[in-house]
């Protein structure tokens, strides 16, 4: 009887989804971030339910079954617009984004009720590798140092120090795709001492960034710029989000991605929402100079970032109907993340600003063939992955540093269908993946 | 004897951590709603409900823990914030356990969470937790001495160590108008002490969740409800160092007491929610180059008021 009043207890709390996100996932995050009684948790083991939103490609599967087996028991999967793996054929697969909330509530209660069994682990429960250890302290080196127990090398004080003397053990692990402070699936060999990121190799680029529709049409015809201009203010408010979450400023980030998916944003809230920005201290207490791109580097990414570097690269400019309404790049001088994010912010009014004065004037691009999107230029080719950028960025940052840094970057490339085909149609979703991935190789 | 100095201590204080715990999460949750975020159905049942989630949940194993000090280190943080607790006197009678060198507890406690909490990162043999523990190291050095040298100045007009006098001593003026840069700074050493908003370094969202990131099932209730318990001891030790304590007029003294507590938790829940977290490197230089020389002159300000 108590047994059942708990779990009857149990079935009310909040739902904790731990999301792994696939190719094109993020709607499904959006939305369940906007949901009251869903909680979208930072670790698996703080989750009860594993939502696999977009498809994974194979390769990332041997991580996605890491990642599930980490939940605590009793679990279960939920896998929205994308294949469940093999082993859980059975598990529950919603292709709806509009039915995902409803689905996950249920699965939950089902769960705690005991009405739906606890998802099966799929891998052995043993260590990745065998036990080597060897010698007195059972680790396999001399006296307290050295040895590969569990095949990976015990921590050992093996290089310089980057920063200011204090030299602590290094330590290398492999991070991502579907570490949720990560862009959806960038994945990492990174070197630590303490909290100091000593070296970073990329291994896996971060998946394409599906865009509206309507960037892909200004390359073909002209389009109404009030529309292009709100669809990248958009595509801004929703990073904004991420990186708000992160500062742990849950308000301000829900705030943005409201504004987000309005179907017209105000520029007035987006002000009310900057100068609540700058009254908290996030530019004061969460940037501290850091991630500061070279001009080279800054071209390499292109759009905000390098506006924010100091480059006057933005191909409005070279529209005629952009410039009849008084369009000039706005410019930054640092470079680093806080010059990026008051970029991004300044961008956003500009675009809103435009799409009101653009709206009264009915005015339309001009110029064919090429478009500034809010990832980059897209001339002759689309913005490509820059995620090896990193390598050589985020060594010598501390963690909080190299992940708000990080944040900040829009460095995946753009894929090459619009985000409402994805949307639209359940087979494109998994035939994108399957493209990108392609091309990627 | 035994009653009164065992029984009804131990009673006095389990009662105010559990309530207060429970408290801590329905204010939060009551904030949250206020400021727009996405609200519980019942926020006086969202606490009940997420325990009883956590409770039926599995806790959880990483490879090669040190299986004793990361099951022992929730409990050990919950027993630091009842000590805690027990030196806070909510009357001149209703005090679980009068120190004459209560001040002095306090301050230790404050350098074993240190301990404790490093114990819990690295024992969980994981990754983000490790991170999470070095970086609560220096958060712990940092506030620690801040704290000392804020408590110090309390002391100085009650010529005491015991909460009790120090309350005692507020009788004209309460500690916070007498010493102005008393409470602010003591309120960052609250946010450290429990790792909470925008000094929640170790628990951290950039980490998964830090010294926390992988426990799941009951150790999770029980660092949870650690977090909360030390937030209320603090919030005990706030209310008698610089708001009176007790004193008040109409009321009874540890309605008082428990009002002075209840709006010191909602002044660090709200800080909690409205200031993002601050960078470990910002936060160590704030806190040795701004803090700890505003700590300075507070001591100071407080021993001249003192001889006045």
């Amino acid at each position: 009887m108590a047994v059942s009043r708990l779990s009857r207890l149990a079935a009310r709390a909040r739902v904790p989804v731990f999301p792994a996100l696939g190719m094109h996932g993020e709607p499904a995050l959006h939305r369940l971030a906007l949901t009251a009684g869903i909680e979208l948790v930072d670790s698996p083991r703080h989750a009860s339910l594993l939502l696999v939103a977009g498809g994974v490609p194979p390769d990332r599967h041997a991580a996605l079954r890491r990642v599930h087996d980490q939940l605590p028991a009793p679990f279960a999967t939920l896998w929205y617009r994308s294949e469940p793996l093999i082993e859980l054929a059975g598990a529950t697969r919603v292709d709806e984004l509009d039915a995902l909330p409803e689905a996950l509530t249920t699965l939950h209660r089902e769960l705690m009720q005991g009405q739906r069994g606890s998802s099966p682990r799929l891998l052995p429960d043993e260590p990745p590798n065998p036990w080597e250890g060897l010698g007195d302290d059972g680790h396999g080196g001399e006296g307290m140092m050295g040895g590969v127990p569990y095949g990976r090398p015990m921590v050992m004080n093996m290089t310089d120090d980057l920063r200011d003397g204090l030299t602590l053990d290094s330590l290398t692990v492999t991070l991502g795709p579907f570490l949720p402070m990560l862009p959806p699936g960038l994945s990492a060999e990174v070197t630590l001492q303490g909290d100091l990121v000593y070296a970073w190799t990329t291994q896996d680029a971060p998946y394409p960034t599906a865009l509206g529709s309507v960037f892909f049409r200004a390359l073909q015809e002209p389009v109404p710029i009030a529309e292009l201009e709100r669809a990248r203010a958009r595509h801004h408010l929703k990073r904004l989000h991420v990186a708000l979450r992160l500062a742990g400023l849950e308000r301000l980030a829900l705030q943005a991605l409201r504004l987000a998916f309005e179907p017209r944003v105000e520029q007035e809230r987006v002000t009310k929402l900057r100068r609540r920005l700058g009254r908290s201290g996030f530019f004061r207490l969460t940037t501290t100079g850091q991630g500061r791109l070279e001009q080279g580097q800054a071209r390499r990414v292109g759009g905000v970032a390098a506006r924010a570097a100091g480059l006057e690269e933005d191909l409005r400019g070279r529209d005629a109907a952009y410039r009849r309404l008084g369009f000039t790049p706005i410019l930054q001088d640092g470079g680093d993340t806080g010059a990026r994010w008051r970029q991004t912010l300044a961008e956003i009014d500009q675009s809103l600003q435009l799409a009101h004065q653009a709206e009264r004037e009915g005015a339309h691009t001009e110029v064919i063939g090429s478009v500034e999107t809010p990832c980059g230029p897209w001339g002759e080719h689309r913005s490509e992955d820059a995620s090896r950028l990193l390598d050589e960025l985020l060594p010598g940052l501390e963690w909080d540093e190299a992940l708000s840094t990080l944040a900040s970057l829009d460095l995946a490339a753009v894929s090459e269908w619009p985000q409402e085909t994805l949307q639209g149609s359940t087979e494109a979703s998994g035939n994108g993946a399957e493209s990108c991935e392609e091309r990627r190789a | 004897m035994i009653v009164n100095e065992l029984i009804l201590p131990v009673i006095l204080v389990t009662v105010v951590l559990v309530v207060g715990a429970y408290l801590v999460a329905v204010i939060d949750e009551a904030i949250a709603g206020a400021l727009g975020l996405p609200r519980a159905a019942n926020a006086w049942m969202a606490p009940l409900a997420r325990g009883a989630w956590l409770l039926t949940q599995q806790a959880n194993a990483t490879e090669a823990p040190d299986w004793r000090a990361w099951r022992l280190a929730p409990a050990l943080y919950l027993a630091l914030a009842a000590i805690g607790l027990a030196v806070v006197p909510f009357s001149p009678t209703l005090i679980p356990t009068d120190l004459v060198t209560g001040v002095v507890l306090w301050g230790s406690i404050e350098a074993l969470a240190t301990v404790v909490i490093f114990l819990h990162g690295w024992s969980a043999n994981t990754l983000l937790s490790l991170i999470g523990a070095y970086r609560y190291v220096a958060l712990g050095l940092s506030y620690i001495l801040i704290s000392m040298f804020v408590l110090i100045g309390v002391a100085l007009p009650a010529e005491s160590l015991q909460f009790s006098q120090v309350v005692a001593s507020q009788a004209e003026l309460w500690n916070v108008i007498r010493q102005p840069l008393g409470l602010p700074l003591f309120l960052i050493v609250g946010l450290g002490v429990t790792f909470w908003g925008p000094l929640n370094l170790a628990d951290s969202r950039d980490l998964a969740g830090g010294t926390a990131s992988a426990i799941s099932g009951p150790p999770r209730l029980v660092w949870n409800l650690a977090r909360s318990a030390m937030l209320v001891a603090f919030s005990g030790a706030a209310a008698s160092a610089f708001l009176g304590g007790w004193l008040g007029p109409w009321l009874p003294g540890p309605v008082w007491m428990l009002l002075k507590m209840l709006a010191v938790l909602a002044v660090l829940l709200l800080i909690g929610r409205l200031v993002p977290r601050v960078q470990p490197e910002r936060c160590v230089t704030l806190m040795w180059v701004v803090l700890l020389p505003l700590s300075f002159v507070d001591l100071i300000w407080a021993g001249v008021e003192a001889l006045w």
